[in-house]
Parts: C-alpha cells; structure tokens; sequence
C-alpha cells in the first residue's frame, strides 16, 4: 500500500509487523518505554513521520533507550495499526493511549508498519 | 454648548460612581465582612491608579498594560460585589428559615477543595494565505491577553502582541485558583485591542483620518473609520457587562474588547494537555478582530486536598491480611489514596518507608465488623482487590469515638473521591513558576513563517546559497554519501552556483537521469493539466520525505514545455516557505530539488495556484491542510530509496520538530 494518499471510508492495507511488548513494571505503574504522537483529533501536519500528511494514524515518536518497546523491536517514527486487535487508525490520541496503558493487560501485541517495511518487501517480489 | 453637556455629565456621572463605593461599603460593612472590603477597597485604589496612568501616558505598549490593568480591575470589582450581594442574600435567607423554623437538611457533607491550576494556554490562529501575503508593509496587530475567572477571583495574563506571523497565541503564564469546590466553573475570556485602534487615533484630524482610511487598503480603511468615529468608544467597553452600578470614567485609550470566551468544569481535568472549544463573540469587521481556529489548548490540573493534605491521622491496631492472631500497634496517616501505617508517629516526621500501606480508592469497601468481644471497640475491615484476590485488613482503636471518627474520615474520603473523580486517580502536578524576566523571551516570537527569510533578490542563487550552506551545517553530506552513490543531481549545486539569467528549465535537461522512471503516470499526467510543471511538483510536495528519484520523472514531464515567462520570482510564496520549512525535517536530498523548482514553479505564475502546493505548510490552517490532499493525489512511488533512517535525520530539527506544543505527544 501506498501511505502518500488515503480516501478516507476505503479500506486500507499495509505490510504490517507484529511486535510483542511485555510491559516493564515500575512499581505501580507498567511501561511501555515509547511515546506516541497523532490521532483524529491532533493536527496531522505536525506530524515529522507521516508521509502522508493528512494522515492522523497514531506514530511512534519515541524509543527509550533500553525498555521494553526497543527490546521488542519497536522503531522511532512507526506507525501503529493496532493494539490488541484494536484499531489504531482512526482513534483520538487519548484513546490511544489509553489503549496501550490498561492496567489489566501485561503485554501489548501492535501491528506496526513503516516505510522500510514496505520497501522491503516490494524489492523481495 | 455639547462641551458643557459633556461636563455635566461627567459629573453626573462621577456622583453616581461616590454613591456606588457608599452603597458597597455599607452592604460590606453590615456583612461584617472586612475581608471583602478590603479587596474592595485596593481594587478601587489600583482602579483609580490605572486610570490616571492611562491619562498621561504617552507610549503605546505602557497605555496597553494600563488598560489591561483597568479592565481587570473592574472584572475583580465586579466579582466582589456580586459576591456580597449572594452573601447578603444568604444572610437574609437564614434568618428567614430559622424563623419559619423549617430547618434544611443538616449533616451536609461538603467535598473538599481543591487547588485549581490552568497554564500554557495556546490559540491557534488561521490566517487566510491572501491576508498573509498581500501587503507587506503594514503589519496589523492586536494586543491580547486572557483574562481568567473562577469563584470570585480574577487573574489576567501577560499581554501578547499578535501579527500574522504567528501561528497560535501563547500565553506562559500558570494560574493557580486556590479553595475551589467540585462545581467550579472557570471562564477564560480572551479580549484583544487593535495596535491602530485608541487615543491616538482618536486624537488624529478629521482630514487626515480621512485621508489615511482611503489610503489604507479597503478593510483596514474601514477599522480606521470605525474606530474614529465619535461615540464608537462605549463607556462599556473596558469591562464586561458593567452597568450603572459601575459606571466607568470614559477614559481616553486602548480600549479591550471581548474576542472569545469558554467555560471550563471539572470535566476538562486532566493531567495533560486538552482541546478545547471557543465560543468567538466578534465578526471581521471589528478592527481587533483575529481570525481564531476556534478551539483553545490548555492544561487544566486539580489537586483536591484530600490527596494532598493527610486527612485523618491517630494510633491504630492493626492486623494484616494472614495473621490470625497478631495486632500490631501502628500510627496510621490517611492521605490521597493510601492509608499510611508508621511504626511509630516519628517515623512520618523522619520519612522512613510505612510498614504497611494500604490503598484507599474506588474499589476499597471499607465496613464496621462485629463487635469482638475481648474488646470494648468495634473493628473496621479494609478489603482491597489486588489482582483479582481480595486482601482485608482489619483496624482497631481503643475507643468507641476513635472508631467512629475513623469510619467518618473514610467516608469523607470516599465521598471527596467520588466528587472530584478523576482528579483522584492520581496526583496532578502543579508547576509553580519561578520569578524570570520577561526579557528572556525573545521580541520577535518565533514562527514557522519566519524561519526562511529571504530577503536579498530572492533568486535562485541566493536559495541554494541558503541550501548549501545549511547543508554544511547538519553534515549531511557525508551521510547522503555513504547512504546512496552521489546522484548525479547532485552536481547541480555544486557547478551552478550563481544562474541569474540562464532559464531553469534548461538546467535540468543537461543531466542524464540515471533510474529509468518506472512510474509511468507522472510524464502522462504532465500533459493533461496545463502548467504541468505544477502537477509535477504537485508530486513532489507529496513525496519529497522519499524518492529524489521521482524528480527525474518529473523533468521527463518538465522538457517538453518551454519556459513560459523569464524567471521572476515573487518573494516568500507560500510554496517556497513550505518547501524550505520542510527542509528543516526532511532528508535534505530530495529537498533540494523541490527548493530548487519552486522558483520555476512560480514563474509560471498563477498566484491562484501557490495555495495548492502548500502541502507541507506546517501551520495548523485548516485550509492548506484541505490542500494538501489535493496536491498528494501523487503517484505511488514505487522506486525503492532507502532514505537515511532515524540515525541519518537531524536530531536537531527533529526534536524542534517534535515540540509538544506544536504537537501533542504521549509516554506510555
């Protein structure tokens, strides 16, 4: 798929990878160890990853060196599809959030996609 | 004759005014109030300051702050006399209802207050692309402040001069409301003063004002006429909503006007920055009138003081989860969402770790158990779920009143919780800010806009100038090297350095493009539209994050036209700040390329056209963002470039980039 222009309402498809994140806990609080930026209700032009810049997915802006996310593989400037078999492509920022920090959850499985994915791919066809 | 109406009148007006201060300073004194008085009182005295400073100062940002002053003052003025009022009510209706001896319900429980604090308040503005463009030499500008009320208090901002320049209005400032209650609904208003409007212009001839309104474009013209005209000034107009009870001297000045307001309640809590709506109270043609997104970004904190003050503290038995038997004696301190067991009352004082700690919050059920018959007292049971097993712990004090105040603690801790809500999750901080000069924060703030500033002849040589030597500055050089083999391109730059009079198109014919363009839609689309150049880069806008190599596609599309006007380059198009703005973030290879047909593009020259290319424009315009999908109706590109990963992009700009404020970014 080609993420430089989407009609919103169609379907989209992406070469995704999957990446299991086994929450740290600090005390009483589970990390992650990454930042997301973007969602429906954010200004997607801000946005320094997307190429698409009407694109309001949800982006990971941020790998803390050494935590959970960066083990599991995750990368700076990924895009996040889904949560836990929840949809990523079309939620607030908070819901996002909130989506990845349940306290009742001890792993996160995210479908991630990214530019280099995709290439990747293309060229092994 | 009118002057000595007008005298009158003024006279009159002040008698209304000492009759007003009497009548407030009786219902304060019948109150047996000082404390309000006092207030009065000083907001009278600062009331009469700022009007004399208005009256004889001469410059015009020291008129602005005066002003402001004056309109806050009257807005706390205001609230103290409403609030007497509602006291004086309240002192009527009790002795009211203990005449009839209808009692109300006694036994209220009240929730506890809380400390309310509200800061880096941001408002977008979207500027219309024709406003930004057209004139460049009159700059017009608007003071603004927020003025922010909750209860009776009243605090307003620092005031921040606003120009098409900037993107949103921030204000720095943190606000804290002490002592509120659950209910509170805190407004935030946002009055703004145009820079042309005020005594100045009042004071202006009538020949001159009327020339200079015809020699100003047609809109500003109008504001000019509006603001002199005679009586446009309403005595209203330095407060809200003031009436008779407090007439206001008509002073000569800037005067504020409301532009947008909104109301917040404990429902926009949150610990972290929020969306929220304006309602805007001002058309276009009032001369302070800014064009606002419509919605305002704030960060809206609570510390109720359940969570922030120890509410219940005494010596305790307690005994653990799975001891039979064992009470162990513990002083135990109830604060937030935890109930703290010391060893011994020291303990708390010395910070040493509690020896339990058990959680108080919305899951806790917390009952009396049976009377144990060894003791007097009854025991209070604290269950907890962790992690699906329920864990009690059991309380006992000595006496029967110790039990009960334990168990009227708890349930005013509950019901503090079950009031404030979501503040009690977890405790919000409060940044009190430190005392710092306001020279710190630069005169000119910084807008994307002025980033790129070309202010020589904006030809092409002085653009690659800019790109050569910002491509010195990040080092990227070396890292396109080693990331591709040197493009062929790329030599461009290095050989052309100072093409005045050469057309471009011409520039581009001379290197071989070295990837056959698989694309093949991109030639063909070139045709169809006319400017083709346009839809080209169109293409470009959409990708220049990826493929430099589209741009050899592109100039397939580009040679067959021939240059439609000599190249003469309208400075700071739209188009151009996109581009070179997005330069700051994207991988300077295809960059380069999009600064450098940018100028063509505009020779070709449609002004109409620039919005559409404005894809990349980092502002947050809803109408450049309703472009940009326009323009990025490219084609795929299905050239593969392995652009330089996060390692190779510029930390730099992209943690500029990455500016919460611009753009809201979440830990998790």
């Amino acid at each position: 798929m080609s993420q430089t222009f989407h009609i919103p309402g169609q379907p989209i498809t992406a070469y995704v990878q999957r990446i299991e994140i086994k929450k740290l806990r600090e005390g009483s609080n589970l990390i992650l160890g990454f930042s997301i930026g973007g969602g429906i209700d954010q200004d997607p032009g801000q946005n320094p990853f997307s190429e698409d810049k009407t694109d309001k997915g949800i982006y990971v802006t941020r790998v803390t060196p050494g935590g959970p996310a960066e083990d599991a593989g995750l990368i700076m400037g990924d895009k996040i599809m889904q949560v836990n078999g929840w949809d990523m492509t079309m939620v607030t920022h908070d819901q996002a959030r909130k989506k990845l920090t349940k306290k009742s959850e001890d792993v996160v499985r995210l479908l991630v996609t990214r530019k280099s994915l995709e290439d990747a791919v293309r060229k092994s066809m | 004759m009118p002057m000595d109406r007008m005298a009158d009148m003024e006279e009159k007006l002040r008698i209304l005014e000492d009759l007003n201060m009497i009548y407030i300073r009786q219902i304060a004194l019948s109150l047996k109030d000082s404390d309000i008085q006092k207030k009065i009182d000083h907001e009278i005295r600062m009331r009469d300051g700022a009007c004399k400073l208005l009256a004889a100062c001469s410059q015009r940002d020291q008129a602005l702050e005066a002003s402001k002053s004056l309109l806050t003052c009257n807005t706390r003025i205001m609230a103290y006399m409403s609030e007497l009022q509602r006291m004086k009510e309240a002192q009527v209706m009790q002795r009211v209802a203990r005449r009839s001896s209808d009692a109300g319900p006694m036994d209220d429980r009240h929730p506890c207050k809380a400390k309310v604090a509200i800061s880096d308040l941001r408002i977008p503005l979207m500027w219309k692309d024709t406003e930004y463009f057209k004139n460049k030499g009159e700059l017009h500008r608007c003071a603004v402040f927020c003025l922010l009320q909750l209860g009776g208090q009243s605090f307003d901002t620092d005031m921040v001069m606003v120009d098409r320049t900037l993107t949103d209005i921030c204000f720095e400032n943190t606000i804290v409301f002490e002592e509120v209650s659950p209910g509170f609904e805190l407004r935030v208003e946002l009055y703004s003063s145009s820079w042309e409007d005020g005594g100045s212009a009042g004071s202006t001839p009538r020949k001159l004002a009327s020339k200079l309104s015809s020699s100003l474009g047609r809109s500003a013209g109008k504001r000019m006429r509006a603001a002199m005209e005679p009586g446009g000034n309403s005595p209203t107009s330095h407060g809200g909503g003031t009436t008779l009870l407090l007439p206001v001297p008509s002073v000569p000045g800037p005067k504020y006007h409301l532009l947008a307001h909104t109301t917040l309640t404990l429902t926009h809590v949150q610990d972290s920055f929020r969306t929220h709506d304006l309602s805007i109270t001002a058309n276009e043609e009032c001369s302070f009138w800014l064009p606002l997104y419509g919605s305002v970004c704030c960060r809206l904190a609570a510390q109720p003081h359940c969570m922030t003050q120890q509410m219940m503290s005494g010596q305790l038995r307690v005994k653990l989860g799975g001891d039979p038997q064992g009470w162990t004696d513990i002083y135990g301190v109830l604060k937030g969402t935890k109930l703290f067991c010391y060893h011994k009352q020291d303990d708390k004082e010395a910070s040493v770790d509690p020896a339990v700690t058990i959680g108080i919050n919305k899951e806790t059920r917390i009952r009396a158990a049976e009377k144990d018959p060894h003791s007097k007292a009854q025991s209070i049971c604290i269950s907890n779920q962790y992690g699906g097993e329920e864990v009690t712990h059991t309380l006992s004090t000595d006496s029967r009143e110790d039990t009960q105040r334990w168990m009227e603690a708890f349930w005013q801790q509950f019901y503090d919780m079950s009031q404030w809500k979501q503040c009690c999750d977890d405790l919000m901080k409060i940044d009190l800010p430190s005392p710092r000069k306001p020279a710190l924060i630069s005169p000119k703030q910084g807008s994307l806009y002025h980033e790129m500033v070309i202010d020589t002849s904006d030809d092409i040589s002085t653009v690659t100038d800019i790109l050569t030597r910002r491509m010195h500055d990040s080092d990227l050089r070396s890292r396109l090297e080693q990331a591709t083999p040197t493009p062929v391109w790329l030599s461009l730059f290095e050989e052309d350095c100072s093409p005045p009079t050469t057309p471009i198109p011409s520039h581009y014919q001379k290197p071989p493009v070295p990837r056959p363009c698989s694309s093949p839609r991109s030639p063909a689309r070139a045709s169809p539209r006319c400017g083709g150049r346009l839809s080209s880069l169109a293409s470009l806008t959409s990708e220049s994050d990826s493929p430099c190599s589209t741009s050899p596609c592109s100039r397939h599309g580009w040679t067959p036209e021939p240059p439609a006007a000599p190249p003469s380059f309208r400075p700071r198009t739209l188009s151009l700040d996109a581009k070179l703005s997005s330069l700051r973030v994207r991988g300077y290879s295809a960059g380069l390329q999009c600064a450098c047909q940018t100028p063509a593009a505009v020779t070709s020259g449609s002004p109409h056209r620039a919005p559409a290319l404005a894809g990349l424009s980092c502002s947050s315009t809803s109408s450049t963002s309703s472009s940009s999908s326009e323009g990025s109706g490219g084609p795929d590109s299905d050239l593969p470039f392995s652009r330089p990963g996060a390692a190779g992009r510029s930390a730099r700009n992209l943690r500029s980039k990455l500016d919460p404020r611009n753009w809201l970014q979440s830990q998790v």
